[in-house]
């Protein structure tokens, strides 16, 4: 009311009188509680008469008034020009804006001193205040389309290029019979790429800073007027679907429940993916941004501001929060283990931002809902992690595996756990209350780095325990006793190699190591023992007969080529152990052989002797090379 | 009642401790019986607790002590209602548990059958749940317009400036309440949100604002998805079990998956969400049941409610809170088209009772959905730890 009041110039000595009657007989209305009713009669009466009064008067001469007047109507002028005009006013320049606040702040004074006012004021007045009214609010709808269009066209985004997320990407195929997960894919199956340009990004602005003191005018104004409820609703409306555009354009699909658990691995594995960068970027990225975005704007409301942020946010984290759990409904096969893992870390990790961003009662029921899904996501990778090893020590075969190679099993678990070493911080932690026996169970020799006495190390040595006990359950099936030992040999030399050569080395250990090349090693001497042993005690002469010496002879040459029939399609596919071993049987044979004949050669007659040192040697070379069928190609080596 | 209903153990142990044991057929069955019993029971008395007046079809005898534990004050489909409906389904919930704990998986290859497709309506009820979460958000942006239009309306005097604002209030919050379809959305749209919307912006997201009208609360649980739909296909397959199955261990199974069934459907015709404005075909309850009197009489209530509303409009979201918004608002409404400065006193005090009513409403509403909301999370939640048991149930037992 002052405001308003020290705005009315005083004209004149009649004014005075009229005024101050004027205000007389309002102030006695206003409390007209106990007036009687003549006395009532009597003040209405003088009322209308000095209104009719007063306007004559203000007709003649109030040059105050119509100042006000004027001043109201190019207002309303001004508020109503802007009402269809398409443009905003951040686009015409700032002394539009000005003039449209000032245009608004006229017409709120106006209102103000009215509302100050006693109620009881002529028609004319009451009209005026009645535009007012309208003229209030056709401004404020204008400032909430000004609000909608400049946060529109002013939004900026978290640069999609940086987020793109490949979800096709293969890695793990699932397969009952664990022969998907092969070497080469291991390659490509490496997560955890694009965390840094994430950060990168922290606290991007949603919107450009050049129009935030404009936005702030239009709150504070909408606020002023008690528009607040309009404000927010609409500033609600736009970044909510600023965020749900946004999620589009993550390409973050809705699932139902009822889809992720009908999906096939590799759609669920993408879209798990997917996941992990999502809830990333929206929790430490964009919804950060959107919080700052609320505080700068409403921040001198805080409650306010919060609310709004929750509203804006809460359909996006929901749809988030409702894939995460249905993914839980999802079984434990083995083959998610690195997705959970994925999942759980991420949704471990973003915790702190969860609680920065709802940080109050408000928000509390988001915030637990993630704590929750953590939680679940936490379970659930375990029991995957430990059905991981079931699944291996049920894994029965029939046959023997052809060849005596690399099982599949074997490569299946081995490049597995190489994928895990990744995960370290988030296995050790789901892993550190689950006991289990471990063939390095203490701190002992060689070993010293901590890692190999981690609750991971543990676990993962004894899954590799399980797959070893599984492979000496495969390796019985094989009647050949030499080609059992092949079969160990070899697979355990590719544990050791990969071991070897990759971080799961920090976890396994030299001592573990250590015995197990001691283990295959053992395979390879027994491999010589049970193949070469008899065959070689033929060639040992005791001053035979020439009859007994030609027999010999001609039995060693069956048995070898008994042994090359057989052992050319055994398989030794890693080349160094196979160089090995042909280089240590050529020693032993060849050399006995090449003793026994220079010894008894003559003797025996050359036409008695299938096969020269040459040829034994050569043939050795093919040992081992997992030919397809037995070679008689080999026929002019024969005489 | 005397009986615990909040077992929460896994029923899992108790299974398998059963099934090593050995218990004479004819004892196991007759205790399989007396459990049937039971549980019939609790559902028939918790289901009768939520009606206010004695139904038809009702059995009295069971009821009428049950009568004294409910809230008479409570309209059906209002939120207190409706938060009654989910402990009563809660309740049932555990009883049933405790019920299948006493069952034996491996000497019943029909329960083998039908657990599966049970885990299959309860995944769908997961899904309806989370729709009904979003739904109620929707819910609580119609209570925010409601509340504009009661701050405008509650101006002194009232004037053309706050009736034009709490007609655009009042327009959006028709819409959002599906009430008033054949306004144009045009006219006394509101500054940015209708215009925006019909003005052809390329990054409008499919059919949403048909779904929940004035609201952005569109296709939540994802493309395609629709709750009716998904009712449907939650009874496809729900069939009373007959002849010596009737009292053997299926039959709770069935009881529960209607009584879940009854429950989804009732929350979809209450709350909107995804495609629940199309009219749900009555479920095929078996009236002649004693436990399924008293729901059949709910279903009934809320099928005609749902056919009255059919008619008017698009049907769904008959949530009582939001069905007096509506009518309150159409007659705020048709009072600011009628509205002519200065304002008629007496007019004015009818419009001042009528924005209280709307005030209280909303001040409900604020705690009421919240409540609720956390609620059906709560049965999602308890939906996805039953899921899992019976998961591992069935993976126990052997194969036959």
């Amino acid at each position: 009311m002052a405001e308003f009041d020290s705005k009315v110039p005083v004209s004149g000595m009649n004014n005075h009188v009229f005024e101050a009657c004027h205000h007389v007989v309002k102030a006695l209305r206003a409390s007209d509680n106990n007036l009687d009713a003549n006395l009532r009669k009597l003040l209405s009466d003088l009322e209308m008469h000095l209104s009719t009064f007063g306007i004559a008067d203000t007709k003649v001469e109030d040059a105050g008034f119509s100042e006000i007047k004027k001043r109201f109507k190019e207002a309303v002028k001004r508020i109503r020009s802007w009402e269809t005009n398409q443009s905003t006013m951040f686009e015409a320049g700032l002394s539009e804006a000005d003039q449209f606040f000032q245009a608004l702040y006229d017409v709120q004074t106006v209102l103000v001193g009215f509302k100050a006012l006693p109620m009881k004021t002529n028609q004319m007045e009451k009209d005026v205040y009645n535009q007012a009214t309208v003229a209030l609010d056709i401004a404020m709808l204008r400032l909430e389309k000004e609000l909608c269009d400049v946060l529109h066209q002013h939004k900026r985004h978290v640069q999609p290029d940086y987020l793109a997320v490949s979800s096709r990407r293969k890695d793990i195929v699932y397969d009952e019979s664990f022969v998907s997960l092969d070497d080469e894919v291991i390659v490509e199956a490496s997560s955890h790429e694009d965390d840094e340009q994430i950060s990168d990004f922290y606290n991007s602005d949603l919107v450009d800073p050049i129009v935030l003191p404009h936005i702030k005018a239009i709150a504070n104004a909408m606020f002023a007027c008690e528009y607040d409820q309009p404000f927010c609703e609409a500033f609600i409306g736009v970044q909510r679907e600023a965020l749900e555009e946004y999620m589009v354009t993550l390409e973050m699909e809705r699932f139902s429940c009822v889809d992720v658990l009908r999906m096939d691995w590799e759609d669920l594995n993408g879209a798990m993916r997917k996941w992990t960068k999502v809830v990333k970027i929206i929790t430490q990225v964009y919804l950060a941004s959107e919080k700052q975005l609320c505080d700068q704007i409403l921040g001198d409301f805080e409650s306010i501001s919060t609310a709004c942020f929750i509203e804006i946010s809460k359909d996006a984290i929901l749809s988030l929060l409702n894939f995460g759990e249905a993914v839980v409904l999802r079984s434990c096969k083995p083959e998610m283990l690195e997705r959970f893992l994925s999942m759980y870390e991420v949704s471990a990790e973003i915790l702190v931002d969860v609680d920065n961003l709802f940080p109050d009662e408000t928000g509390s029921s988001l915030r637990i809902a993630f704590h929750n899904l953590s939680k679940k996501l936490a379970d659930h990778t375990t029991t995957t992690f430990l059905k991981f090893k079931d699944a291996i020590a049920s894994d029965e075969s029939t046959r023997p595996f052809h060849g005596g190679g690399i099982h599949h099993l074997t490569r299946y678990v081995m490049n597995y756990l190489k994928l895990l070493p990744e995960y370290t911080d988030s296995l050790n932690s789901l892993l550190q209350n689950i006991h289990v026996d471990d063939s390095i169970p203490e701190k002992t020799g060689e070993d010293v780095l901590p890692s190999t006495f981690s609750p991971m190390a543990r676990h993962l040595r004894s899954i590799v325990t399980t797959l070893e006990s599984s492979l000496e359950r495969k390796a019985q099936l094989y009647a050949d006793e030499a080609l059992k030992s092949i079969f160990l040999m070899n697979n355990f030399r590719y544990m050791v190699q990969k071991v070897k050569g990759s971080e799961l080395r920090r976890l396994f250990g030299d001592e573990w190591i250590r015995k197990h090349i001691a283990s295959y090693q053992r395979n390879v001497t027994n491999y010589e023992r049970s193949t070469w042993s008899s065959i070689l005690a033929l060639l040992r002469d005791n001053n035979d007969s020439v009859r007994t010496l030609r027999e010999r002879c001609r039995l060693f040459s069956l048995a070898f080529d008994d042994v090359y029939k057989n052992q050319t399609r055994w398989s030794v596919p890693d080349s160094e152990l196979r160089d090995d071993l042909h280089i240590s049987t050529s020693v032993k044979v060849v050399q006995s052989y090449r003793g026994f004949l220079g010894r008894n050669a003559v003797r025996i007659g050359e036409k008695h002797i299938r096969y020269t040192c040459e040829d034994i040697e050569n043939m050795l070379l093919d040992l081992f090379e997992c030919l397809p069928s037995p070679r008689s190609l080999r026929s002019s080596r024969k005489r | 009642m005397a009986r615990p209903t909040e077992f929460q153990g896994s029923f899992l142990s108790r299974i398998s401790i059963r099934r090593n044991q050995i218990v004479s057929m004819d004892v196991n069955h007759e205790h399989e019986l007396e459990e049937l019993e039971y549980f019939q029971k609790h559902v028939a008395e918790r289901f009768s607790e939520l009606i206010t007046s004695p139904s038809p079809h009702h059995s009295s005898s069971s009821s009428s002590d049950a009568a004294a534990v409910s809230h008479p004050s409570d309209p059906i489909l209002s939120i207190p209602w409706l938060q009654n409906l989910l402990d009563v389904f809660m309740s049932c919930e555990a009883e049933f548990k405790a019920v299948l704990s006493t069952t034996q998986i491996s000497k019943s290859p029909s329960l083998e059958r039908v657990l599966p497709e049970m885990l299959d309506r309860i995944l769908k009820a997961l899904d309806l749940c989370n729709a009904v979460v979003n739904g109620i958000d929707s819910v609580r942006q119609s209570r925010r317009l409601a509340e504009i239009a009661v701050t405008a309306l509650k101006q002194r005097p009232l004037c053309d400036g706050s009736v034009r604002r709490a007609k655009r209030a009042l327009t959006s919050l028709l819409i959002g309440l599906n009430a008033d379809e054949r306004r144009d959305r045009n006219s006394g749209g509101s500054g940015c949100s209708n215009q925006r919307r019909t003005t052809s912006r390329s990054w409008s997201f499919g059919t949403r604002s048909n779904v929940t009208g004035g609201g952005s609360y569109g296709q939540v649980v994802s493309k395609n998805w629709s709750a009716t739909k998904q009712i449907q296909a939650m009874v496809a397959n729900l069939v009373l079990p007959r002849g010596a199955e009737a009292s053997g261990p299926v039959m709770p199974v069935y009881i529960m998956s209607s009584v879940m069934v009854l429950v989804m459907w009732v929350l979809v015709a209450a709350v909107p969400c995804q495609t629940s404005s199309v009219l749900v075909a009555p479920l095929p309850l078996p009236k002649h049941q004693n436990w399924a009197s008293a729901a059949v009489n709910i279903q009934e209530r809320i099928g005609e409610e749902l056919k009255r509303k059919e008619k008017r409009c698009g049907g769904g979201g008959l949530m009582e809170e939001m069905q007096r918004m509506e009518k309150i608002g159409l007659s705020l409404m048709d009072f600011a088209e009628r509205f002519r400065y200065p304002a008629d006193e007496e007019e004015e005090v009818v419009v001042a009772e009528k924005v209280d009513e709307m005030e209280e409403i909303c001040r409900g509403m604020e705690v009421g959905l919240e409540d609720l909301q956390r609620q059906v999370r709560q049965v999602f939640h308890r939906l996805v730890r039953s899921r899992i048991e019976i998961v591992s149930v069935l993976d126990q037992a052997p194969a036959i």
